[in-house]
């Protein structure tokens, strides 16, 4: 642990430089650059409200809001983990030419996608603004439910990360276990609605329907979320990080040898 | 006068066993028959540099020298044994060193230098000079894959050889770009080793160019020290050998 402290402290100024410079790139390498960042969200909730508004006659109050909290969380998750898998091959010329802690890579990527999801609440709040959705205190819950979300993704990414480099297929396992998870989070529904009391199981157990959930009370229902389960995914977020970290001092420098 | 060691490795152990990749495919349809086969890079090596030597190593190809450097890098994690830099920075020299291909060689100047331990600072009063050395005028804010083999290697040479290490690995490095880029950068590269402060460990095929830089020649053979001794006399036994 004091290794990952002190790992964070002396990397965190490339960790920074290399988190721009890939935003950076990723504007200069496009043609419509940082607008994409904006109209990829929107026009996703545009498709997600005409389907499920339209024709599954979804009835949530604020239903654009509602689907565009649920978007922007999901969308960092599920980025995240997905990049995680191939990270240390993706990195292949720099990691095998010069020690790097692996988890810096993580945390790089953390900062690429925390900044688009930070775009996405900037959307989610002028939507909540042009929707006159009522704001209350309660939406300072966002702060410790956003910290369980980047414990929990890290952690999770941080072991996907480590058998990523052993198992080859790793990541088309994943990406039939995140389209699963991705039903089962309610993205654009309300899962107790639809799924009845197995939804409400999944609100709980399921740790990105319970933060998506959580995230809605705080911004368009004026409610508090359930700090007990807030505070169980916060630890069990630190336990899944510790065990990555492990994970990944423990066999860091024989992932070169493997790929 | 007490020479300063900057390099220690003591009872040196690296295989390749178990490490294989494995797919969750392999393992449903092939029944466990795929055994990975361990195999020995380097076996119980020891030895130790002082401080401002200048080291050669020899071999045949899969030998294990990379391996060492790699290892003495910090890259590949000893499976027994210890390698001991006291406090000494390090940097491996090799061709092709590692670009992110998206981003600019200016960007990339800055972020492999902050991996080798400098700070930006540093980097960025060193900037012109990397670049000047490079020759790659403005292609230097351009993205790396867009690179030509040619400026690919000589942005990572002048990368390291303008932010000098206390220690440097080179791995076969000595003739990069055209020829005029060679011969400037072998001078460079001269002057590089020949600071007496700095200690070069480098991998090369090239006899006459170690016989003329080294001070002394490790002999790896098998994963094993076959030899240590001074430059003239293995080589020469190196030679006949290899004939």
């Amino acid at each position: 642990m004091n290794k990952f402290i002190h790992d964070i402290k002396k990397y965190h100024n490339y960790t920074i430089y290399s988190a721009k410079s890939e935003l950076k790139a990723e504007v200069a390498n496009s043609y419509l650059n940082w607008v994409w960042w904006v109209l990829e969200p929107l026009c996703f909730m545009g498709v997600y409200t005409l389907i499920f508004g339209y024709f599954f006659k979804a009835s949530e109050p604020y239903f654009t809001v509602y689907i565009f909290i649920g978007i922007t969380v999901w969308d960092f998750f599920n980025k995240m983990v997905k990049s995680s898998v191939k990270l240390v091959k993706s990195n292949k010329p720099i990691v095998s030419k010069v020690y790097v802690p692996k988890y810096i890579l993580i945390i790089e990527k953390m900062m690429v996608n925390g900044f688009k999801m930070s775009i996405g609440f900037a959307i989610t709040a002028f939507l909540m603004l042009i929707n006159r959705v009522p704001v209350s205190w309660n939406i300072l819950w966002l702060i410790p439910i956003l910290l369980c979300l980047i414990l929990v993704t890290f952690g999770i990414c941080s072991i996907v990360l480590h058998f990523g480099v052993y198992i080859e297929d790793l990541a088309n396992v994943l990406n039939i276990v995140l389209r699963l998870m991705f039903y089962l989070t309610g993205v654009f529904y309300n899962l107790e609605k639809r799924a009845g009391e197995i939804g409400v199981y999944l609100n709980q157990y399921n740790p990105l329907a319970f933060l998506i959930n959580a995230a809605r009370d705080a911004l368009i229902y004026c409610k508090m979320p359930n700090l007990l389960w807030v505070s169980l995914w916060l630890i069990i977020g630190m336990i899944l990080s510790a065990v990555g970290i492990r994970l990944i001092q423990k066999n860091e420098n024989s992932y070169v040898k493997v790929i | 006068m007490i020479m300063e060691i900057a390099i220690e490795v003591k009872n040196l152990n690296i295989s390749y066993k178990e490490l294989k990749a494995y797919s969750i495919k392999k393992m449903l349809f092939s029944h466990g028959k795929s055994k990975a086969e361990p195999f020995h890079a380097l076996k119980d090596v020891s030895f130790s540099i002082s401080k401002g030597e200048i080291w050669g190593i020899i071999g045949k190809n899969g030998s294990g020298k990379s391996t060492l450097l790699n290892a003495i890098a910090g890259i590949f994690a000893p499976d027994s044994g210890t390698i001991d830099l006291h406090g000494n920075s390090v940097s491996l020299l090799s061709i092709g060193v590692g670009f992110q291909k998206n981003l600019t060689g200016r960007e990339n100047i800055i972020l492999g230098g902050l991996l080798l331990g400098f700070t930006q600072k540093y980097i960025e009063e060193k900037m012109q000079e990397i670049i000047d050395f490079s020759e790659l005028g403005h292609f230097i804010d351009k993205p790396v894959r867009t690179y030509s083999s040619g400026m690919y290697s000589k942005l990572a040479f002048s990368i390291t050889a303008t932010l000098e290490t206390d220690i440097i690995l080179i791995d076969e490095v000595l003739s990069v770009g055209d020829e005029h880029f060679k011969k400037k950068s072998s001078a460079r590269m001269k002057n590089l080793i020949s600071n007496d402060d700095r200690t070069v460990l480098m991998v090369s095929h090239s006899l006459s160019t170690l016989k003329k830089l080294c001070d002394q020649i490790m002999w790896v053979d098998g994963g094993k020290i076959k030899m240590i001794g001074q430059p003239e006399i293995i080589l020469d036994l190196y030679e006949k050998y290899m004939q």
